[in-house]
């Protein structure tokens, strides 16, 4: 109904919605790798230095290719987002700019030191003295994290805003600090950072899960999958105690996003955990298990403990009832990959420690290998979780997603939004194909005679006299 | 203090419109280098030697569109809500240009390769049209997205992007030894010099008629040691180039074309936009401003270094292998 409402008098919000969603949607996928495939390239290349291993050497600049693609596509479709701010959004920017901005200004040093160092460490493969290439490339890991800060400094002010004093308003004074420190940033910024860290890990380890079901064996592919699943699996168990944190903070900071992600109708104690199932207009549940208490039991360790319900929130500024069940769907999704995703680690670590050796079990390789995919989705549902969860607010509480929305014609954003997805599509069908033929062309040469491994990409060393 | 934050908003704009512009340029000679075979030696001269900084070189887009929405949140809400349209062109055509740079590469079969260099140049003239274009609009005061204005600065950023990538062509060609390209991106930059002082002369007109309240202290007024400077440079790089005197070229291009943006920033000051805005009624709170120079000073003290590093190992040719 209400949202019915705001279509009539606010014709862009559908299209702005959707043009956020989807360029978000695209962007978060690029994060992971971004941030911290660095790290694991790094990691292998000392690695390889300190073991004097040739392999770990190959592999980590092959990595570094990925990296640099990688890091172009996502350069690309982050202006894209600041743009959008712009052109979706320009009420929310008026009126907050200057608190909910400062995060980004902090992103754009990260930017700059990562796009001069990656250039610096693509380029300088064989170029410079191995450790300066080390120590150049180790400026990578610092600047992804201050960049990562940045960025959920600005999300979590949206969350959780603070810092700020209105007058008729308009944003008189910022305190700087509270703006860039708000609640939310605490358990933001450390579930999404070891989100990203175990989604590389698991992303990169589960191309060469796949290759030992195809059978390849070698040191080679040992080291390659060890390395980045040993990461992953360190951190995943962290992650279900941070990941934990994160959605009993939100019982107090935004109640109204923990009962959607729960489908909790009204405010109770003895509240069932409803695993899977959707909730309809008149608050019953259809459909999923519903264990009794543990939804209490987890939020206050017992069954007493009150937990708040959509109810407990005005209809008008809570989720509505399709967007609570997105977003209670998507929050179980994340929760039972993390959990599978936990238990795959603990098998991983355990084996590790038994018998110094990664599992042999082809059963565990399969995992492993769609490891890769859940730890995207994982990604993909906890960023929904959280926008979603936050409606009908762009910051939380204070202004309305309605309010900040464009007054361009709705025909306008329709069209750069069908611009956007056809583009995305073709870049989406570039980057796949370029990733492929690079592993393949890999493969050949591991069978073959080596030669640079940057052959055939747009980033890396060149030679000092070009050919045409 | 809100003058300097609006100081460190121009130099964000003109680092884009001069480092950015370079590589917009080297997209313009690549469009117009001919066919495949025909334009292949240009071709890999332009890949070769934008390859390791022009993403570098986009970051001062994304720093500049940050210290707006940051510092002057009301310029920002105004200018977008307005000229939107412009924006969304210049965006479409950004990505496409980085991808395409990419994808250029790896396309294996002639006709997607020719497709791929064909989206590269073209997106290389909607970004810097349509970014300039934003300008126009907002210095003729009436924020309409398609006017005399706004198209008069959009011609005018292509020649200047134009004349800057040659120029800086001609130095990549030299350094490489590529004696051929040498004399090929002189006489094209003799060219674009050549357009730049036709096209910038025609905005000049333009603004007369257009915005006369600008075309004053442009002329007369803050505006015009700077555009005085264009004047004088732009000729002097395009006598330069022409007799062959390979010295100094590239920093007197750099000065030309941040001295035009420099002009017009100064010939609108203390507006924003004009007759609508000024910094000191758009300026952010007290606090974001105080962060956002200590960010400029960062910038300025440990970016500044790191790109000089950059740079440094690039024009060593550091990066490149000793051998082919």
């Amino acid at each position: 109904m209400t949202s019915a409402l705001w279509l009539a008098s606010e014709p862009a919000l559908l299209p702005s919605r959707i043009q956020m969603a989807f360029t978000l949607a695209s962007h978060v996928l690029l994060v992971p790798l971004g941030v911290a495939l660095p790290s694991l390239t790094l990691l292998m290349e000392g690695i390889g230095l300190a073991s004097k291993d040739p392999v770990a050497l190959k592999i980590a600049r092959r990595w570094s290719v990925v990296m640099a693609v990688q890091f172009a596509v996502g350069a690309v479709t982050g202006t894209i987002l600041s743009f959008e701010f712009g052109i979706l959004w320009p009420r929310m920017l008026g009126q907050f700019g200057g608190a909910f901005g400062l995060g980004f200004a902090i992103e754009a040093w990260a930017f700059f030191l990562e796009a001069i160092f990656i250039g610096i460490y693509l380029y300088g493969w064989e170029r410079l003295r191995p450790r300066t290439h080390l120590l150049f490339g180790l400026v990578l890991p610092p600047a992804g994290l201050l960049g990562a800060f940045g960025v959920l400094a600005s999300n979590s002010w949206m969350n959780t805003p603070a810092g700020t004093t209105l007058k008729a308003g308009k944003v008189v004074d910022v305190d700087v600090m509270a703006a860039l420190f708000t609640r939310a940033l605490g358990y933001e910024f450390w579930h999404f950072l070891i989100a990203i860290y175990m989604t590389a890990g698991f992303v990169v380890a589960s191309v060469y899960a796949v290759a030992w079901l195809r059978g390849r064996r070698d040191h080679y592919q040992r080291l390659a999958f060890a390395v980045p699943f040993t990461v992953a699996a360190v951190l995943a168990p962290i992650q279900l105690v941070v990941g934990d944190l994160s959605a009993r903070a939100l019982v107090a900071d935004q109640p109204s996003k923990f009962a959607a992600m729960e489908i909790t109708w009204t405010t109770r104690d003895h509240n069932p955990e409803v695993i899977g199932g959707l909730i309809d207009a008149n608050g019953d549940i259809h459909f999923g298990i519903s264990v009794p208490s543990l939804d209490s039991l987890l939020v206050g360790y017992s069954p007493n403990a009150v937990v708040p319900g959509l109810t407990s929130v005005a209809a008008n500024a809570r989720p509505t009832i399709v967007e609570a069940n997105i977003t209670h769907l998507a929050f179980d999704l994340m929760v039972g990959l993390g959990s599978v995703g936990a238990a795959l680690a603990v098998w991983h670590l355990w084996v590790l420690w038994r018998r110094r050796r990664p599992p042999e079990s082809i059963w565990f390789y399969r995992l492993a290998a769609l490891a890769g995919i859940g730890a995207y989705i994982a990604v993909e549902t906890g960023w929904i979780t959280t926008e979603v969860g936050r409606q009908p607010w762009i910051v939380f509480g204070v202004m309305r997603v309605a309010d900040a929305v464009t007054t361009a014609p709705a025909s306008f954003v329709w069209t750069m939004l069908t611009a956007l997805v056809v583009i995305y599509a073709l870049i989406a069908y570039f980057f796949v194909t370029l990733l492929l033929r690079l592993s393949a062309r890999w493969r050949r040469e591991d069978l073959n005679q080596p030669s640079e491994p940057e052959v055939g990409a747009p980033y890396g060393p060149r030679p000092r006299t070009f050919t045409a | 203090m809100p003058d300097l934050i609006a100081f460190t908003l121009l130099l964000a704009i003109t680092a884009y419109s001069t480092a950015g512009g370079v590589d917009f340029g080297a997209g313009i000679w690549d469009l117009l280098a001919g066919g495949s075979r025909r334009g292949r030696e240009a071709r890999a001269l332009i890949d070769h030697s934008m390859a390791p900084v022009w993403e570098v070189n986009n970051v001062w887009l994304v720093l500049a569109i940050v210290l707006c929405w940051t510092g002057f949140p009301l310029l920002f809400q105004t200018v977008f809500a307005r000229l939107y349209p412009l924006f969304a062109l210049a965006l479409v055509g950004l990505i496409l240009r980085g991808a395409f740079f990419a994808f250029r590469h790896i396309a294996e079969d002639p006709r997607a390769h020719r497709i791929a260099d064909l989206v590269f140049g073209l997106s290389s003239l909607l970004t810097p049209f349509f970014f300039a274009a934003s300008l126009g609009a907002i210095a003729s005061g009436r924020l309409e997205s398609f006017s005399l204005m706004s198209i008069a600065f959009g011609l005018v950023s292509l020649a200047a992007t134009a004349f800057s990538g040659a120029s800086f062509l001609v130095g990549d060609a030299r350094r490489y030894g590529a004696i051929e390209l040498v004399g090929y991106f002189r006489r094209r930059a003799v060219i674009a010099a050549l357009a730049l002082i036709a096209v910038g002369s025609a905005a000049l007109i333009t603004i007369g008629f257009e915005a006369p309240d600008l075309f004053r202290p442009m002329l007369a007024g803050k505006g015009l040691p700077f555009a005085l400077v264009t004047m004088v440079l732009t000729p002097v790089v395009g006598f330069l180039l022409w007799r062959g005197v390979l010295r100094w070229y590239r920093v007197l291009t750099v000065a030309a074309v941040g001295s035009m943006v420099f002009a017009w920033a100064f010939a609108q000051s203390p507006y924003l936009v004009p007759g609508q805005l000024t910094i000191a009624q758009a300026v952010a709170p007290f606090s974001t401003q105080v962060l956002l120079l200590v960010v400029a000073a960062v910038v300025l003290l440990v970016i500044g270094p790191a790109m000089g590093v950059l740079y440094y190992l690039d024009q060593r040719s550091a990066l490149e292998s000793p051998e082919t």
